[in-house]
């Protein structure tokens, strides 16, 4: 992807009240943040988070209004001076710096040059027209008249605003708003990008379309976008990874499968109980894997290894020496083998349900199209690696169980027997 | 014991009469040094500006051809605020000239135009000052109250001592007088910029001088064109008094009618300022409402 400069913060806390400082052993001593309210008046905002942001990445950090998720991202820029912790960015040329212990100088060129920021409530100016708003932050970087307006331009077309370049921000609806902010973020061709909570104050259409449209920017220009949302389907929807915060802490970081199935605390659990599992589960997780116990030999024929699974004989799996499914025989006879994504784009789907034709789906394909592709055939769906071995079988009780409880049978069996 | 009785009896029937504090000689005593010491000061460093200023401005506005005023008056009301408003402009100024006075409103026009114009290079600087540093801003209020609440009469003759008598120690009551609300209101204006817009333009780079003239200033503008409305509208307020100590123009008019007891000279003066200020006032508050920023602020 290139190389830019990227984020890594390392124990960053934030104490609000008249002597922070003198608050930070109490916190090392593991006091909770309301004895430490209760006993000395200090707040406690953001409380030792670590975190890291790869190359490219949308990381997301979500929690609950008062959970310091706004006071860390001001942090990273410094709008808000965190009271210790270390914020470094990685520059190709300069090697790492601390923005935690820059001068107001060095700050001043990272805010101008490396990062720039998208807010909730758009914080548009509203004595500027939407092509100066646009190209405010090249203004500050002192670039001449012609050049920034011929790149403001550019990126106002880039978020669908061409022809709006003279209007003023309260002219334009909210969602419109919000793509001058994004336009006038992304022009300064800073390498990070932080996003405050940018489309809570959307319509949900408006709020899916820009995610969407965040989405195409972001495989466009390859920025690491910090996001921040108090939205957990927007968090799965957009982040390559997320960081779950309560309390000032960080609770849980992983990526939106492992939230998911994984959920470490009980507030993380709490928090994904109601979220959507089709756009996230992948195959792998909920499939049943092609393996003893669950599945025993039923002999040999014709060079392939046959299976059937544990209480279903009626359906024997032909596997060949590589481990590859070559054949399926329903009843004695054979089905046929598709594979999911061809076989859902050549047919529609319809009350009818093949019984003559099986689907066969990758490791990482999303539950909702394995849905789909029940919703094709009565017979179970294969989920294959990357070298095309058999790995595990979807049928409709791993379906419902994956959709119930987030996580596949195997997983709570090893739990249950852990 | 027996010696007590009257005192106490004298107390409290006047408790006043114990302790007299003699603000009276302190005060006599402190004008009289300042007067003493920074006459030449005052007589060979603020006098000549404001003269100068003002001489040039009435100079300019007198020998104007009326008609030619009036159609640049037109021009500047349709522009400032609407067409309707420079249409009432030429007419307001149209029947002063008729009543006779057209000169006499020349030179209050220039006396309040100077005055307003120090207001604005004074006041807006400081107001500034004010919305950034708390201390100064806490210093500056009790000033700011004595300003504007001492009744204008009070330093008028302190002015003429350190200026002698004509239009100069007028003006500098003037100044003194209309100021406090281009300082309060220059203050205001910047304080009320929300904090999204100061984080958006610091998140951007901004040093603190980008950020007070390309966004706090603009900002307040419409906050300080109403400072500078109240000022145009204190000063002209001010023109009559300033007459008593000298000053010219239609102040002069309702002073002198008084005195004469020609009360139809003093009510074409009157007349005069009255619609005088009617003009200004409409005038700055189109000003104060054209910009963007106040139009946004009113489709919220």
């Amino acid at each position: 992807m290139g190389c830019f400069g990227v984020i890594r913060a390392e124990g960053v806390t934030k104490i609000f009240g008249p002597d922070p400082e003198s608050i930070l052993p109490l916190l090392k001593q593991g006091k909770k943040k309301e004895e430490i309210q209760r006993e000395t008046g200090h707040v406690v905002g953001v409380n030792n988070a670590s975190f890291e942001l790869e190359p490219g990445e949308v990381f997301v950090i979500m929690g609950l209004s008062g959970s310091g998720k706004s006071t860390l991202i001001r942090c990273i820029n410094r709008l808000i001076d965190p009271t210790a912790g270390k914020i470094i960015l990685k520059h190709p040329e300069r090697g790492e710096e601390d923005i935690a212990a820059m001068d107001a100088e060095g700050l001043r060129h990272i805010r101008t040059h490396e990062m720039s920021m998208v807010f909730q409530h758009f914080a548009l100016f509203p004595h500027r027209t939407v092509l100066s708003n646009v190209v405010y932050g090249l203004e500050i970087q002192g670039r001449d008249k012609k050049e920034r307006e011929e790149l403001g331009r550019k990126f106002l077309a880039m978020v669908g605003l061409e022809g709006w370049e003279d209007h003023y921000p309260f002219e334009l609806s909210g969602g419109m708003q919000q793509r001058v902010g994004l336009a006038r973020a992304v022009a300064t061709e800073g390498k990070v990008l932080l996003m405050d909570e940018p489309f809570s104050a959307l319509d949900p259409l408006i709020k899916v379309q820009m995610q969407n449209e965040l989405i195409k920017i972001q495989q466009e220009l390859g920025r690491t976008i910090l996001f921040i949302t108090h939205d957990l389907d927007e968090a799965m929807r957009i982040g390559d990874h997320i960081a779950i915060m309560d309390g000032g802490e960080i609770v849980q970081i992983g990526n939106p499968e492992e939230i998911l199935v994984n959920p470490r605390t009980e507030y993380v659990a709490n928090f994904v109980e109601h979220a959507d599992p089709t756009g996230v589960i992948t195959a792998s997780t909920v499939a049943l894997p092609f393996k003893a116990p669950h599945f025993e030999p039923a002999g040999e024929e014709g060079g392939l290894s046959y299976y059937v699974r544990h209480g279903y004989p009626d359906i024997r799996f032909g596997v060949d020496n590589q481990g590859c499914l070559q054949k399926l025989v329903v009843n004695g006879e054979e089905a046929a083998l598709a594979d999911l994504d061809e076989a859902l784009a050549r047919e529609r789907t319809g009350p009818e349900r093949r019984v003559d034709t099986t689907v066969q789906c990758n490791e990482d394909t999303i539950l909702r199209q394995v849905l789909r592709g029940r919703a094709f055939t009565q017979l179970p769906v294969i989920v294959r690696d990357t070298e095309q071995r058999i790995t595990g079988v979807i049928d409709e009780p791993e379906l419902i169980h994956g959709i119930l409880e987030k996580r596949g049978y195997a997983l709570t069996e090893e739990a249950a027997s852990a | 014991m027996n010696d007590l009785v009257p005192v106490l009896g004298g107390f409290l029937s006047d408790p006043f009469d114990l302790i007299d504090i003699p603000v009276r000689e302190w005060v006599t005593e402190f004008v009289n040094w300042i007067v003493a010491t920074f006459r030449e000061f005052f007589r060979t460093w603020i006098s000549p500006p404001v003269r100068g200023t003002m001489e040039a401005i009435q100079w300019a506005l007198t020998s104007t051809p009326p008609l030619i005023f009036l159609a640049v008056l037109f021009i500047i009301g349709w522009r400032a605020a609407s067409w309707k408003v420079g249409l009432f402009a030429v007419i307001a100024f149209a029947f002063v000239g008729f009543m006779g006075v057209w000169y006499e409103l020349m030179i209050t026009l220039s006396l309040v135009a100077t005055a307003v114009l120090f207001c604005l290079l004074i006041g807006v600087p400081l107001g500034i000052l004010c919305s950034r540093k708390d201390w100064f801003y806490t210093g500056m209020r009790p000033v700011l109250d004595i300003m504007q609440t001492t009744p204008p009469f009070v330093y008028l003759v302190p002015a003429v001592m350190l200026f002698s008598i004509g239009n100069v120690p007028g003006l500098i009551a003037t100044i003194i007088f209309a100021m406090p609300p281009t300082i309060r209101l220059t203050n205001l204006g910047i304080r009320q910029v929300q904090t999204e817009f100061i984080e958006a333009a610091t998140a951007f780079g901004s040093t603190p001088r980008q950020i007070l003239w390309k966004v706090q200033l603009p900002l307040a503008l419409p906050t300080i064109m109403a400072g500078l409305n109240q000022t145009i509208m204190l000063s002209l307020s001010m023109v009559v008094i300033a007459a008593i100590i000298g000053a010219g123009g239609l102040g002069l008019e309702v002073y002198a009618g008084l005195e004469r007891l020609n009360i139809g000279q003093a009510f074409v003066g009157g007349i005069g300022i009255v619609l005088l200020a009617m003009v200004l006032d409409r005038i700055t508050q189109g000003l104060g409402d054209k910009g963007p920023a106040s139009r946004a602020k009113k489709s919220e």
